[in-house]
């Protein structure tokens, strides 16, 4: 079994499927899409941790993968579809810009991402890929909210920055102590439960789901 | 014992949540805080003397010296002073039908479990634990900008951008955080890497090239946090959309324990990298900080507004004194925390209750402050000044020790810079409050709505939060004269403790 993690690849496969994922979300149209891409993240990144597990024969990376899957890939998503069926808007994410430029932007980070670390801090890690996309997932996430007109939608981008940011912590250091990183899934559990609250308040008081509606306040 | 404090607020905000009788919430409410103070006393004491751990089941989670116990002090004083305050704010409100039962029951609890996990910053000794507290203060305190007062469009707009804002900027925090780790882990293994006591004794070993990137994206995440520009947008919203209680909580104490982070890290940092690049860092954090919040503050027509403007220039002068560094800089940071503390609570709290009486926070609809309301002007009047930094008062003390600190060293550019834009400051602050405090007061017609007013919010809390500003501005005066032996001994231990020679 061993042999056939490396032999055929597959950390490689995996992490390339969280990119693409992460990638995947400047081309979705509809929010419940939105929604999918990242469940279908956040179980990658569970399933490569898990396979991590197995490789180094660690006993904490199993819970961190089941932890993953529980919050990331169940609760989470969970959640963010109630949302998107509570403020009624299935469909158009109404980016600010063209789908083509966000995706010829996107391509542009990965490339960047790519050769600015290959001379960078030496990860003696498992891949080397690895980093390398998470940090790629990390702008990736940030480009979405910035671009994005929903509130859902930047709560996406939000989590597909955190999904970046575990994968980057693990590929650093194979993850924190249990105890820490069940406290920052509860933090992040958390954020995204207010941030959904607020999602239906803004809904409510502004009428509308959009975050340009939002300029009142400034100077 | 250090349990125990962590675990009074948290039983507080339960019993504030459990609770339906709005009286009972607010007694409640006073005395979790009087007890958190009596109970923390003692053992911020003994921290100070000499650090002290937790042993047991917790060992090696928390930990105390004399750095997170000056700040511990101040968030537990403040905390004490904002549920003081809110008593009589609240009751205004109730009055007011801008919050109803609910809203209060929910506004304590959330209070309180503020007060919990700044609590829980200054006593994390895991850098990770501390990262899990300082998110978990953006989440409860967005939850207290937002929530519990009906028809708050704009406060809904404020948490939003702060939420998101900080959020985001922690994310590369915690980025920041694994890198570290990463450096760490190669010295002394997986075993408590993340321990600032561990850490301590290997800074010198850890890989400065790594550390330098971990810097930088904790200088960008908790600097979000702390206010620093120009990833400060989120503040000035935030701060004048909260209730008045919890503007003053964020920006006495919120913004400080986030630049606690980074002191900390600071610390850390500098063996390796050497002083040159932290420092140059945090001033040019700090100079753009003042600059820009200057600029905002000489055109600012909102005076709670001005007054979150006015934390950024702080912040910045903060940094400032950190980067510029030496026993004499830190010491100036570290008493400017004190002062800014003291100082921006207090006007928050005036603001407050200038916001009950003439119902607006635009500069121009207030006039007269001084000859309506005697107390409150002067106390305000004591504010505007201390924050603009006029002698005698405490800013400008630790004003000057960072500029003294700049010119020791020799950076004649920053202590241009400093002064050139802290004059901007001194004009825009007193020329905004100058517009409030004097002339003549409005006419009959909105007096009669005022003394109507003024019948609801007078009694026993009423003046209760009178006197808590009456302290608060006698502190800032005393500490314009001279600084008390054990606050000067205090920040002396602070400095050892950061590794300052």
């Amino acid at each position: 079994m061993k042999n056939w993690i490396g032999a055929f690849s597959v950390i490689d496969f995996i992490s390339v499927g969280i990119l693409i994922t992460a990638v995947a979300m400047n081309a979705l149209r509809r929010l419940e899409s939105c929604v999918k891409a990242y469940t279908l993240n956040s179980w990658l990144l569970s399933s490569l941790i898990a396979i991590v597990a197995f490789m180094m024969g660690e006993t904490h990376l199993y819970i961190a993968s089941f932890v993953t899957l529980l919050s990331k890939g169940i609760l989470i998503p969970m959640f963010l579809r109630r949302i998107v069926k509570q403020i009624k808007v299935t469909h158009d994410v109404d980016p600010y810009i063209s789908n083509a430029l966000s995706l010829t932007i996107s391509g542009i980070l990965v490339a960047v991402v790519y050769t600015s670390l290959k001379e960078g801090i030496f990860v003696a890690g498992f891949s080397k890929n690895v980093l390398q996309i998470s940090i790629a997932v990390i702008f990736i996430g940030l480009f979405i909210m910035i671009t994005r007109k929903k509130a859902i939608t930047q709560v996406i981008g939000l989590l597909f920055m955190e999904n970046g940011l575990f994968l980057a912590g693990f590929s650093l250091t194979f993850g924190m102590p249990t105890v820490i990183e069940l406290g920052v899934l509860f933090d992040m559990l958390m954020g995204v439960i207010i941030l959904g609250i607020f999602t239906i308040q803004i809904r409510r008081a502004f009428a509308s789901a959009d975050l340009d509606k939002l300029t009142i306040l400034k100077g | 014992m250090m349990i125990t404090i962590l675990l009074i607020p948290i039983v507080t905000a339960i019993l504030c949540y459990l609770l339906r009788n709005h009286r009972l919430i607010g007694y409640v409410n006073l005395g979790g805080a009087v007890i958190l103070s009596i109970v923390a006393v003692p053992v911020i004491v003994s921290a100070i003397a000499s650090p002290i751990g937790h042993s047991g089941m917790f060992n090696g989670m928390f930990y105390m010296d004399a750095l997170s116990g000056y700040i511990m002090a101040m968030v537990i004083f403040l905390g004490l002073a904002s549920s003081i305050y809110s008593i009589s704010y609240l009751e205004h409100e109730l009055n007011a039908g801008l919050i109803d039962i609910k809203g209060l029951r929910r506004y304590y609890a959330l209070l309180h479990l503020f007060i919990f996990t700044m609590l829980l910053v200054t006593a994390a000794n895991n850098l990770a634990l501390m990262w899990i507290a300082i998110e978990a203060t953006t989440i409860v305190s967005a939850l207290l900008i937002g929530l519990g007062f009906t028809k708050r469009k704009l406060a809904i707009e404020a948490a939003w951008k702060y939420i998101i804002l900080c959020t985001v900027g922690i994310t590369f925090a915690l980025l920041g955080i694994f890198i570290a780790y990463y450096a760490s882990i190669a010295i002394v293994g997986t075993e408590g890497a993340l321990n600032w006591t561990e850490l301590k004794g290997i800074a010198a070993k850890l890989n400065p090239s790594t550390m330098r990137l971990a810097f930088i994206f904790i200088l960008v995440g908790y600097g979000t946090k702390a206010g620093l520009a120009p990833v400060h947008n989120w503040l000035p919203d935030a701060h004048s959309q909260a209730p008045s209680p919890i503007s003053a909580m964020l920006s006495g104490i919120l913004l400080n324990t986030a630049f606690y982070g980074i002191m900390r890290f600071t610390s850390i940092v500098e063996p390796s990298t050497g002083s040159v690049f932290t420092g140059n860092l945090l001033i040019l954090f700090g100079i753009i900080s003042i600059a820009i919040s200057s600029i905002f503050i000489l055109v600012q027509e909102n005076y709670k507004r001005l007054l979150a403007y006015s934390s950024i220039e702080h912040m910045g002068i903060i940094s400032l004194g950190l980067g510029i560094g030496g026993p004499i800089g830190i010491y100036g940071a570290l008493l400017h925390i004190l002062n800014h503390a003291l100082s921006k609570p207090l006007m928050f709290f005036a603001s407050g209750k200038i916001q009950a009486h003439y119902g607006s926070t635009k500069i121009e609809n207030v006039n007269g402050v001084l000859s309506s309301m005697p107390l409150l002007g002067i106390l305000t009047f004591i504010g505007a000044l201390s924050l603009s930094g006029t002698p005698p008062f405490n800013i400008f003390i630790s004003e000057f020790a960072i500029l003294k600190a700049a010119v020791d060293k020799g950076m004649w550019h920053v202590v241009g810079l400093f002064l050139f834009f802290a004059v901007i400051v001194f004009y825009g602050i007193l020329s905004g409050f100058g517009r409030m405090l004097f002339g003549r007061t409005q006419n009959t017609e909105d007096r009669a709505q005022n003394t109507d007013k003024e019948s609801l919010s007078s009694g026993f809390w009423f003046m209760a939060s009178d006197l808590i500003m009456v302290l608060m501005a006698l502190l800032i005066i005393i500490l314009g004269f001279r600084i008390p032996d054990f606050i000067d001994g205090t920040i002396k231990a602070c400095i050892n403790v950061l590794g300052v020679k």
